[in-house]
C-alpha cells in the first residue's frame, strides 16, 4: 500500500472511526449530559469550597494516536487513548492529591493499564508527612532515586509513608513504601516491577558545619540508609541495604561534591552477601559569562532492583542518557564548557565517556581511554548560538556519539550529526528553519539520514511545523527493528487556546529508534498516523 | 476500546476546560492562591515564597537543560531583569533537572549571565505543586498570593506578552483599564 493512500485514510477514517463507527448520536448525547452534569457539579463544589478556604487545582493531559501498526499484516489503522487527569485540593495545612491514569489500546493483546494514585499530606514547619504515593531521591541517587520522567514516560514511585523535619539548618527524612515502576516501551505501557518489595529509608542532610567566612567557604554533608525486603524470597538474609554519604564544598565560585554508596545484597536462591561499591565526584566552576563541570562515576554491583528496573540510579554523564551496563559495573567522566564571551555569541563544549571496568587498564586509562574493545560510549558535542541582530538566531554545532557493543548485533556504531538552525523575528510572526545530517557507521555498513524542518508561528497563537526527513539506504541489520521505510514527512501544528491550554496535531512519520533518558534506554518504534496532545492547567 | 472509554476521556477534557473558564470569569479576590513553598537555590540558600513576596510580585519560569524552548524563554527574558528588579519583582528560574544533572544548572546559567534565583527541583515537587503540565511554564504571582497569570510553552515573541503582564501588575494598573489583560 502506497504512503499517500494511507495517509488520506488516515485523515478520512480519523472522523469516520471516531464519530460514526465508534459513537452513535445518542451515545454521544447521553455522554455529553453526563459530562455536563458533572461539570455543574463541580462548579457548584468550586463555588462552595472557595467560600471555606479550600482550593481545587489541577492539570489535564489528553492524547490520542490514530496510527498504522507496521508489526501486523493487516493495514487496520490502531489507536491509543492516554488520559491523565491530576486533581489537588488544599485545606490550609493538609493537601490531598489524586491521579487518575488511562491508557487504552484499540489492539488488546497489548492490555490496558489504568490506575487511581492519591496521596495527603500534612506540611507546617517544621514537619512535613505524607502518605500515598511519592517520588524522592537520596543524595544524587546512589542510594535511592524514585523519580518520575514525565516526557519519556518512566515512572519510578513508592508507595507508603514519607516524613521529613527540617530544623537548624538539617533535614531529615524517613521513609516506608512499596515501588512500582511503570515504562512505555514497545507501544505499550507495563508495570515494570510487579514484586512484593518493600523500601525503608533514612537519610540527613545538613549544613551545621557549616562555617561562613570572608572568603566564602561552605560546605554540608549527608548520609543514608535503605533497606529493601522481599516476602517471596527465600533466600537466607533475603534483603538488600544500600548505605552512603556525601560532602560538599565550596569555596567562592567552585564547588564540589562527592559521594559514596555501598551497596550489601544478597546472592539469588544460594544467599550470601553480594558486596558493590559505587563514587561520584562533581565539581563546577562558575563566573558570569563562563561555567565548567566536570563528572566522575566509578560502580561496580551499586544497582538494586530488577532485570529492567533499578530503585537507584547512579548517575550517567552521558548527555543523551545512554548507559553501558547499569548499576553493575561503570566508570567513565563527563567534562562540559559553557562561555559566552561576548553578548552576541555562546558556545557550548562537551566531551563525556563511559566504559566497563577493564583490570588490565590502570584506573587513569580507564577513565580517560577509549579503547576499541571497551564495551562503551563516547560522546562530544560542540554548539554555538550566534545573534547577528536582535531579532535573528543562528545556531550550529555538530554531535559526534561512538558505541560500542551498545546496539547489538552492531559492535561498533558512530554517529556524526552537524546541524543548523536559523530563526528571524519579524515582530507579528517569527520563521525558524533547521537543517541536520546524521552520518551513521555501523560496523560495515554507512548510511546518512537528513532532515530538513520549517516552522512559522505567531507568539501566543500558533506554529506550524512542516519536517521532512530521508534515509539514503538502509542496513540489513535495521530492517527487523525499523523496517526499510527511507522517508517521513510530518506536519504538526502547535495551537495555543490559551495561555493555559495546547493543542497538538502532528500528522506523518516519525522513523524511531533507541532513545535514552538517564541511563534507561528504549527502542522507540516507527510511527505512521496522527497524534493529538491537549494539555490543561487549571 | 470501549465507549465508556471515550466518555471518560471526553469528560476529563471537559473538566480541563471548564476551570480556566471559571477563572476567567473570577474576579480578582477569587484569583487561585499560589501554593506555598520552600526551595534550594544553586548556592544552597533557602528560598521561599513568602519571603518573596515582601520583596515584590514573583515571575517564576520552569526550565530544564534539555528544554530548548526553556532557554531561548529565560534568554529572552533577560534585557528586562534590571528594569524588574528595580521595580521589586522577584525572578525566578526553577530546574526541573533530576538529581543526576544538577551539578550542571549553576555553570549554566552563569554562562548564560542569568541574574535570575535559579532554585533546584530535582523531585519535581514545583511541578506537581504547581500542575506543569508542559515545559517552560511560567507564573506571575502577586503581593496578595494569588496566580495573576500562567503561561504554557514558548515561541519567540511571547516574552513581549510576559513583559507587558509584568508592567501592567507593577504599574497597578490591575484595578482599571488592564483588568481583562492581567487577568487569565
Amino acid at each position: 500500500m502506497s504512503r499517500f493512500t494511507i495517509n488520506s485514510r488516515l485523515s478520512v477514517r480519523f472522523f469516520k472511526y471516531y464519530f460514526k463507527t465508534r459513537l452513535s448520536a445518542i451515545e454521544i448525547f447521553c455522554g455529553l449530559t453526563k459530562t455536563c452534569a458533572l461539570m455543574l457539579m463541580l462548579l457548584i463544589i468550586t463555588e462552595l469550597v472557595s467560600a471555606q478556604d479550600l482550593r481545587i487545582t489541577g492539570a489535564n493531559h489528553a492524547e490520542y494516536w490514530l496510527f498504522v501498526d507496521d508489526r501486523l499484516d493487516s493495514a487496520d489503522l490502531k489507536e491509543h487513548i492516554t488520559e491523565k487527569l491530576k486533581l489537588a485540593v488544599d485545606y490550609r495545612d493538609i493537601t490531598m492529591r489524586g491521579v487518575f491514569f488511562f491508557w487504552d489500546p484499540s489492539l488488546y493483546s497489548l492490555g490496558k493499564l489504568y490506575y487511581f494514585d492519591y496521596s495527603v499530606q500534612y506540611k507546617k514547619a517544621p514537619v512535613n508527612i505524607l502518605y500515598g504515593r511519592y517520588y524522592t531521591t537520596f543524595g544524587r541517587g546512589l542510594c535511592l532515586n524514585q523519580f518520575l520522567d514525565e516526557d519519556f514516560n518512566n515512572d519510578n514511585s513508592l508507595f507508603g509513608l514519607k516524613v521529613d523535619f527540617s530544623l537548624l539548618k538539617s533535614q531529615l527524612t524517613m521513609l516506608t513504601g512499596k515501588p512500582r515502576n511503570i515504562f512505555f516501551e514497545e507501544l505499550k505501557y507495563t508495570v515494570k516491577n510487579d514484586t512484593t518489595d518493600q523500601i525503608r529509608g533514612v537519610n540527613l542532610e545538613t549544613g551545621l558545619l557549616n562555617f561562613e567566612n570572608d572568603w566564602g567557604i561552605n560546605t554540608a554533608i549527608g548520609g543514608r540508609y535503605v533497606r529493601i525486603n522481599r516476602l517471596t524470597d527465600l533466600t537466607p538474609k533475603a534483603f538488600t541495604e544500600l548505605f552512603g554519604g556525601n560532602f560538599n564544598f565550596k569555596i567562592g565560585p567552585w564547588e564540589n561534591y562527592f559521594e559514596y554508596g555501598r551497596h550489601w545484597g544478597t546472592i539469588p536462591v544460594v544467599g550470601g552477601r553480594l558486596r558493590g561499591d559505587g563514587f561520584l565526584f562533581t565539581s563546577g566552576l562558575s563566573f558570569s559569562g563562563f561555567g565548567v563541570s566536570v563528572q566522575y562515576i566509578d560502580y561496580t554491583d551499586i544497582g538494586f532492583g530488577g532485570a529492567g528496573y533499578r530503585y537507584n540510579e547512579p548517575p550517567t554523564p552521558i548527555k543523551s542518557g545512554i548507559s553501558v551496563n547499569r548499576g553493575i559495573d561503570e566508570i567513565g567522566y563527563g567534562i562540559s564548557l559553557l562561555a559566552s564571551p561576548f553578548d552576541f555569541l555562546s558556545l557550548e563544549i562537551d566531551n563525556n565517556k563511559v566504559s566497563t571496568h577493564d583490570p588490565i587498564l590502570s584506573r587513569f586509562e580507564q577513565v580517560f581511554h577509549f579503547m576499541e574493545d571497551m564495551d562503551g560510549v563516547l560522546e562530544q558535542t560542540l554548539k554555538a548560538i550566534f545573534h547577528p541582530t536582535d531579532l535573528s538566531e543562528v545556531s550550529f554545532g555538530v554531535d559526534h556519539l561512538i558505541k560500542q557493543r551498545i546496539e547489538l548485533p552492531v559492535q561498533k556504531k558512530t554517529e556524526t550529526k552537524p546541524y543548523i538552525d536559523l530563526q528571524y523575528d519579524f515582530g507579528s510572526f517569527f520563521v525558524e528553519t533547521e537543517f541536520e545530517q546524521t552520518t551513521t557507521q555501523s560496523d560495515t555498513s554507512k548510511y546518512n539520514d537528513r532532515a530538513v524542518s520549517i516552522s512559522i508561528g505567531k507568539p501566543e497563537k500558533f506554529v506550524l511545523t512542516l519536517r521532512g526527513e530521508k534515509r539514503d539506504r538502509v542496513p540489513e541489520w535495521l530492517i527487523p527493528k525499523l523496517g526499510e521505510e527511507t522517508f517521513w514527512p510530518m506536519l504538526e501544528l502547535s495551537l495555543d487556546l490559551t495561555t493555559r491550554h495546547n493543542l497538538r496535531l502532528r500528522i506523518g512519520g516519525e522513523k524511531g529508534g533507541l532513545v535514552c533518558s538517564g541511563g534507561v534506554c528504549r527502542f522507540e518504534e516507527p510511527f505512521r498516523g496522527v497524534k493529538a496532545v491537549l494539555t490543561s492547567i487549571f | 476500546m470501549k465507549k465508556n472509554t471515550d466518555l471518560i476521556f471526553l469528560c476529563c477534557v471537559l473538566i480541563a476546560l471548564m476551570f480556566p473558564l471559571r477563572s476567567a470569569l473570577a474576579e480578582e479576590t477569587e484569583l487561585p492562591s499560589a501554593p506555598d513553598f520552600t526551595l534550594k537555590d544553586v548556592d544552597g540558600n533557602t528560598v521561599c515564597l513568602d519571603s518573596l513576596l515582601k520583596k515584590g510580585p514573583v515571575f517564576m519560569s520552569f526550565w530544564a537543560l534539555w528544554c530548548k524552548m526553556c532557554i531561548k524563554e529565560l534568554d529572552a527574558l533577560k534585557p528586562y531583569y534590571d528594569e524588574f528588579d528595580s521595580l521589586g519583582l522577584q525572578m525566578l528560574a526553577i530546574s526541573q533537572d533530576k538529581a543526576r544533572a544538577v551539578a550542571k544548572v549553576k555553570p549554566f546559567a552563569l554562562s548564560h549571565k542569568w541574574k535570575y534565583i535559579v532554585v533546584l527541583d530535582p523531585d519535581n515537587i514545583m511541578r506537581d505543586l504547581y500542575n506543569v503540565q508542559a515545559m517552560p511554564t511560567s507564573f506571575i504571582i502577586n503581593q496578595d498570593k494569588k496566580i495573576v497569570f500562567v503561561h504554557q510553552g514558548y515561541k519567540p515573541g511571547d516574552e513581549e506578552i510576559i513583559v507587558e503582564k509584568v508592567r501592567c501588575l507593577i504599574e497597578k494598573k490591575c484595578q482599571g483599564d488592564c483588568k481583562g489583560k492581567c487577568h487569565e
